[in-house]
């Protein structure tokens, strides 16, 4: 079945992943590309309202991941949610409808190996596979989107090792490739040790999987980038990846004002004052 | 030297996290350590860390009676490198409550469980409310989400755990519903109630509150047998402390809370 029914049946729902290296939901221009393109995703498969869910489970559901969150949907055109484990006992919820239901479910940062415990507690790992499979899209950043591959290069531990993901992706991802240089340093041993190759994200960049294939490399903020990662008798290839850059729409108040501006002209155009 | 006892108070619900000004059950768990000013780690792992818990423990737990600190395995770049070490050192160890299926997901991630077997074999208290007691035992009855479910805990203690039994609750129907399904025989406590037990055996109730009660809970054929436990108030001066050791007699009863 295909999400909330809004589509017609497909043999086979295309896949979609996004990874990030690293963004906060701040009004900064490249949050707020971040958040444009997440609401482009969900809005492909559910239409003029897609319904969005963070799981902050990495953070230990932080109020102030959660409220973020928020701030950045709360106003826009879409249905947002949270779905906070360790705040179940105030706010029951069926886990598993209501993450089946989502056009997009996102991952917030945080610790990997926390992240990976409590959803193994919670049984959420197989209802993630199973929206990945009916096409909702799966994003997240940091924690959030090492989760998805097979192995990423954490700190939940308190300094830089390998730990292992879910492997919906095959292959590796390092995340904040370049404010971390201690957690870069770590991916390329892990790499050149015999960790499954696989990719470096800066902060602002990510990487997009549609279906089968190679991922479209992007960015959110000009100079961020992406690179392959991969061993090759015994010695590590750092290759940048060509980006596109996704341009920060306008803030919400100069939205809004354009939106009057359209429609004032509309107006004045049907009245007959303009040409 | 003599080796210390191996010590769990579970709280049924109760301490700094449920009875805002009334500290009897906090100051009876710091009371049983020893030291002069003893070393008290607080793990709020089944909150996911949560800062303003963090906070009310230090608040509870200020430095002028004891030298607390806490783990957040959420953050661990910001707490002691050496989580065996430090724990290890501690004369109490405090585990606050919330979701139990996460806390043990997160222990067992860390290696957090093997460490805290080690420690209570080495005569560090254990205590804790709600998730944080049901986690001592092998079998236990989670309300947190939705219907009480049954789970497996640590097993220090070879007794099933409910907490938060309250009259009439939910949790009391399906405790006995277990029971009655081939769960372990074991133990329940009502909020205000704290289970003390020393090595594998309980030693005795203590509660902030002068109604609060623990029970033993056991199978007799397809009956379950409920047995109320004489509960130690611990904020009744007089009434004398019921077959306590030696270290729990040291304990002065703090007045009630007004």
């Amino acid at each position: 079945m295909s999400g909330n029914g809004r589509l017609p049946e497909a043999a086979t729902p295309v896949r979609r992943i996004l990874a990030l290296g690293g963004h906060e939901f701040s009004s900064r221009p490249p949050d707020r590309a971040v958040c444009e393109l997440l609401l482009r995703l969900a809005g492909e498969r559910g239409g003029a309202r897609p319904r969005i869910c963070i799981l902050p489970t990495a953070s230990g559901d932080t109020s102030e991941q959660i409220s973020s969150f928020y701030a950045a949907f709360g106003e826009r055109p879409c249905e947002p949610s949270d779905v906070s484990l360790f705040r179940l006992g105030r706010r029951p919820l069926a886990l598993r409808d209501h993450l089946l239901s989502q056009d997009l479910i996102y991952v917030g940062g945080g610790s990997l190996l926390n992240l990976l415990a409590v959803w193994e507690a919670h049984d959420i790992a197989s209802i993630l596979s199973l929206a990945w499979r009916q096409g909702i899209v799966l994003a997240g950043q940091s924690a959030g989107a090492m989760c998805w591959f097979e192995a990423g290069i954490t700190k939940s531990s308190g300094k830089p090792l390998a730990a292992a993901g879910l492997g919906l992706l095959s292959g590796s991802l390092c995340v904040h490739y370049n404010n971390e240089p201690e957690r870069r340093a770590a991916y390329l041993d892990a790499v050149a040790d015999g960790m499954p190759s696989g990719y470096g994200l800066d902060d602002y960049a990510g990487l997009l999987w549609e279906g089968e294939g190679n991922p479209s490399s992007l960015t959110a903020r000009r100079g961020a980038r992406a690179y392959r990662v991969s061993s090759r008798e015994g010695e590590v290839l750092e290759s940048p990846l060509p980006v596109r850059f996704l341009p920060a729409p306008a803030p919400a108040a100069l939205r809004e004002d354009i939106a009057e501006f359209r429609r004032i002209t509309g107006m004045r155009k049907r009245a007959g004052w303009l040409g | 030297m003599e080796t210390a006892p191996r010590q769990i108070v579970a709280f049924g619900g109760g301490g700094f996290s449920m009875e805002s000004g009334n500290p009897l059950l906090d100051d009876y768990v710091l009371g049983l350590a020893k030291a002069e000013r003893p070393r008290v780690c607080f793990l709020p792992s089944a909150s996911g860390d949560a800062d303003h818990y963090i906070v009310r423990f230090y608040r509870a737990f200020s430095a002028h009676r004891c030298e607390p600190s806490h783990i957040s395995l959420f953050r661990r770049e910001q707490g002691p490198s050496d989580l065996r070490r430090h724990l290890l050192s501690q004369d109490l160890i405090y585990v606050g409550g919330g979701s139990v299926v996460s806390l043990l997901g997160v222990w067992r991630a860390h290696g957090i469980d093997s460490i805290l077997r080690e420690a209570w074999e080495s005569g560090v208290i254990l205590c804790g409310l709600s998730a944080g007691s049901l986690c001592w035992f092998a079998e236990a009855v989670t309300g947190f989400h939705g219907e009480a479910k049954r789970l497996r805990g640590m097993g220090l203690l070879p007794f099933s755990n409910c907490v938060h039994y309250e009259r009439g609750g939910e949790r009391r129907d399906a405790y006995h519903r277990f029971l009655r399904e081939g769960m372990c025989g074991g133990y329940a406590a009502e909020d205000g109630a704290a289970l003390h037990f020393v090595g594998e055996e309980l030693n005795r109730v203590v509660a902030s509150r002068p109604q609060a009660r623990g029970y033993r809970l056991d199978v007799a054929g397809r009956r379950v047998v409920e047995m109320q436990i004489a509960t130690t108030y611990l904020g009744d001066r007089e009434a004398p402390p019921a077959a306590p050791l030696p270290e729990a007699l040291s304990t002065a009863p703090a007045p009630a809370a007004g």
